[in-house]
């Protein structure tokens, strides 16, 4: 009997024969360790980029969104529990699509970049990679929709083909991660980090529960670590919690907290902070950090006012705004 | 003391009768699915599984 060690994440699971990981979707057969939903997806959509969210890549684009079961975390608040917190034996659907067949569907939809997302795209990782390999070989850009808990090693090898990264922080305390999440923080700043050095373009995002990581202490020290170690272009997006899964106890995120969440980011120097599952807020909207120009007007994931200029800069004061504005940036213009 | 009738010979004609029927069964069952399947479906048939990356024999000793 060989039990094997995963080495993808920093649970280390050590899984004997015939058993699974904690992601439920890693299982070893026979002493090697199969990625049971490689080119097995049970979830298949297409979103707008706002969605993921990215309001600095690409805007307005249309994005083949998918996922398998399977997840790394088990978030008490999880929103797609019904997807990450099974294996893929239990899914209603399970739809067959090798990545050949992945990419030539994204582009046959009119779509000129794939997400991966929903559960945790950590754990279906050899199905990411392979299908952003191809992807980028046919000028489709790859977006990364992640909690970060990821060893380093795959991580540097899978920035290799990612475009962007939304990447969720979600909460700046390690018992919270413990307690909420199933995970620890260390790992997930690392991760972050990673992303930063090697290029790959990247926003963070932080939902806000109420009383259990709302201080705004601590939200003035994720805002602050943000600002130091990613830099103040980075986007940074404050979004409303919603009663889910095991966690239904507590209402809905104020509006006021969120307010204050931007008002904290803001005043640590972070230059693009969002707040997100609001509708018509202000703060779905992209303005020049220079001189307060509304640059991207958004109501909820619809664009309503585009004033950017073409190479990504502020119309009145000509201030670069940071980001991957058009697919010209990534490939290079079409011969 | 009465003996059971020899129904030995008539065995061999039951099993054909009985096989047509249940292949034909299998037939019915089968058809609906063949017309609706489809790439963009439920997965049916079954595949591979692939090798993940990034793992190692677990070392007990260590
Ligand atoms: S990816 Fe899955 S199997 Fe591998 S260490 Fe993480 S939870 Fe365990």
């Amino acid at each position: 009997m060989t039990a094997v060690t995963c080495e993808l994440c920093p649970r280390g699971c050590v899984i004997p024969e015939g058993a699974a990981g904690d992601c439920r979707i890693r299982v070893n057969l026979g002493g090697r360790l199969r990625a049971t939903t490689y080119g097995r997806p049970s979830a298949v959509h297409i979103d707008p980029m706002e969605k993921k969210p990215l309001y600095h890549f690409l805007p307005g684009a249309p994005v083949f969104s998918i996922a398998t079961a399977g997840c790394n975390l088990h978030c008490l608040n999880c929103q797609n529990w019904q997807l990450s917190q099974r294996g893929g034996e239990e899914m209603e659907e399970i739809y067959r699509l090798d990545p050949p067949e992945l990419v030539r569907a994204a582009r046959e939809e009119g779509c000129r970049s794939i997400a991966y997302t929903y559960s945790d795209p950590i754990v279906f990782y050899e199905y990411v990679y392979d299908t952003a390999e191809l992807a980028h070989a046919q000028r489709l850009a790859n977006c990364f929709i992640t909690a970060a808990y990821i060893n380093r090693e795959p991580l540097r090898k899978l920035c290799g083909v990612i475009d962007a990264v939304n990447a969720d922080l979600k909460a700046f305390d390690d018992g919270f991660y413990r307690r909420v999440n199933g995970a620890t923080l260390k790992p997930v700043l690392d991760a972050l980090v990673t992303m930063r050095e090697e290029g790959v373009w990247l926003e963070v995002t932080n939902l806000l529960i109420p009383t259990l990581n709302d201080d705004p202490a601590m939200i003035r020290r994720l805002a602050r670590w943000v600002h130091d170690e990613l830099g103040p272009g980075t986007p940074l997006h404050f979004s409303r919690f919603q009663p889910l899964y095991r966690m239904r106890n507590l209402p809905p995120t104020p509006v006021e907290t969120l307010d204050l969440a931007r008002r904290e980011a803001k005043d640590v120097g972070m230059e693009h902070v969002y707040v997100g599952n609001v509708l018509g807020h202000e703060g779905n909207s992209t303005y020049c950090p220079r001189d307060g120009t509304l640059l991207i007007g958004r109501v909820g994931f619809m664009i309503t006012h585009y004033a950017l200029t073409p190479d990504g800069r502020c119309p009145s004061c000509n201030e670069r705004i940071p980001g991957v504005w058009r697919s010209a940036e990534l490939f290079g213009e079409q011969p | 003391m009465t003996r059971e009738p020899d129904r030995s010979s008539r065995q061999p004609e039951r099993r054909r009768v009985l096989a047509l029927l249940g292949g034909l069964g299998t037939l019915g069952l089968l058809l609906p699915w063949l017309r609706t399947s489809a790439p963009a479906r439920p997965v049916q048939r079954e595949i591979s599984l692939h090798e993940a990356d990034f793992y190692r024999p677990h070392d007990l000793a260590g």
